[in-house]
């Protein structure tokens, strides 16, 4: 194969690259189809996260596949197909759709604030309180809307490990942080969801114990 | 992480997240049941109280960001498929979308763009 390849450099743009296998193209097109288009609910659902808007999550995973697609010879058969997915979602989104959008700088004292709450005492009942307690009141939009609310990089650690089920190693390698550091915005995610959603479940009349008083 | 039989109250639940989300080895995991959970009632009301709240708060996510994607995205994307498998677009470098979207932007680089962008060169490497 390499001797074929030198033969042809000088038209390399033309030039197939070395297959998986022996696969032919309709085959590798049948094991996409197959394997890859089952996640697109999926990658609409956690697309609609990144971007907010139906219309952009649209296109986003339209993007995301194509890209998947005339990659799909990279990707190693047997390991995760839908972290590789996911993968090239937040890829695709961080460079095509946040290009010129500026980030709110939430990395500075991330860390910190882990530990700060982690050191407080199991003798306070700080941060269980009623906010807890009302949270089955909640209807899907207050849910929709309490993500859509949070700093992204919180909604898409939450999203990914408490929705999809990925590790924290396996969220690192999809957003592109360390495991330390999606442990830190998984935590603070949702910390913020809870005391979101109390607040929700208080407008909406369903927190019992606010009835009582 | 030190011997789990020797950690306090507060080194517990510096991992009581961790511990929830079954990201400790299993030995850790059982340890820190076996000899701490077990005798420190506190710690274990704390623990068994974020468990559920977790367990809520992953149904309540589960159960709401579950939206349906349009047929007609289904249908693009098959008509996509189509088309790059017609246009011999799959494996190959001339591809411009491979080349050009994954090409790594400084102003938001991560990690994963990098190592996304080698792995594609990398690949190619033969035909350039």
């Amino acid at each position: 194969m390499g001797v074929a390849l030198s033969l042809m450099d000088d038209i390399k743009s033309e030039i197939a690259v070395v297959d998986r296998a022996t696969e032919s193209a309709a085959e590798k097109k049948a094991r996409f189809e197959r394997d890859a288009l089952q996640f697109t609910n999926q990658m609409y659902a956690a697309a609609l996260r990144y971007t907010k808007n139906p219309s952009d999550a649209q296109d986003l995973v339209q993007d995301t596949y194509s890209k998947a697609y005339v990659s799909f010879h990279q990707f190693e058969p047997g390991t995760n197909l839908k972290a590789w997915l996911y993968r090239i979602l937040s890829t695709t989104f961080i460079n095509t759709y946040r290009k010129d959008q500026r980030r709110p700088l939430i990395s500075d004292g991330e860390l910190e604030d882990w530990q700060i709450y982690n050191a407080a005492s199991h003798t306070s009942d700080q941060g269980r309180s009623a906010e807890d307690v009302a949270l089955d009141g909640i209807v899907d939009l207050d849910v929709r809307s309490a993500l859509a609310a949070m700093p992204e990089d919180f909604r898409m650690a939450v999203y990914l490990a408490d929705v999809e089920g990925f590790s924290y190693k396996e969220i690192a390698d999809i957003v592109g942080v360390p495991a330390g550091t999606v442990m830190s915005r998984l935590h603070r995610g949702r910390k913020l969801l809870r005391a979101s959603l109390a607040d929700y479940a208080k407008e909406r009349g369903f927190n019992k114990a606010g009835q009582d008083e | 992480m030190s011997n789990p039989e020797q950690l306090s109250c507060d080194e517990i639940l510096q991992t009581l997240f961790q511990y929830l989300d079954h990201e400790l080895s299993s030995d850790q995991q059982y340890l820190i049941y076996q000899f701490h959970f077990q005798g420190c009632s506190p710690c274990n009301e704390l623990m068994i109280h974020e468990s559920q709240v977790l367990s809520i708060l992953k149904e309540l996510l589960q159960g709401s960001c579950n939206e349906q994607a349009p047929q007609d995205l289904h249908d693009r994307i098959w008509e996509q498929t189509e088309a790059l498998t017609a246009q011999n677009q799959v494996g190959y470098f001339s591809s411009s979308t491979t080349s050009t979207n994954f090409t790594f932007d400084g102003a938001t680089s991560i990690q994963v763009t990098q190592e996304f962008t080698y792995e594609i060169r990398h690949d190619f490497t033969e035909g350039q």
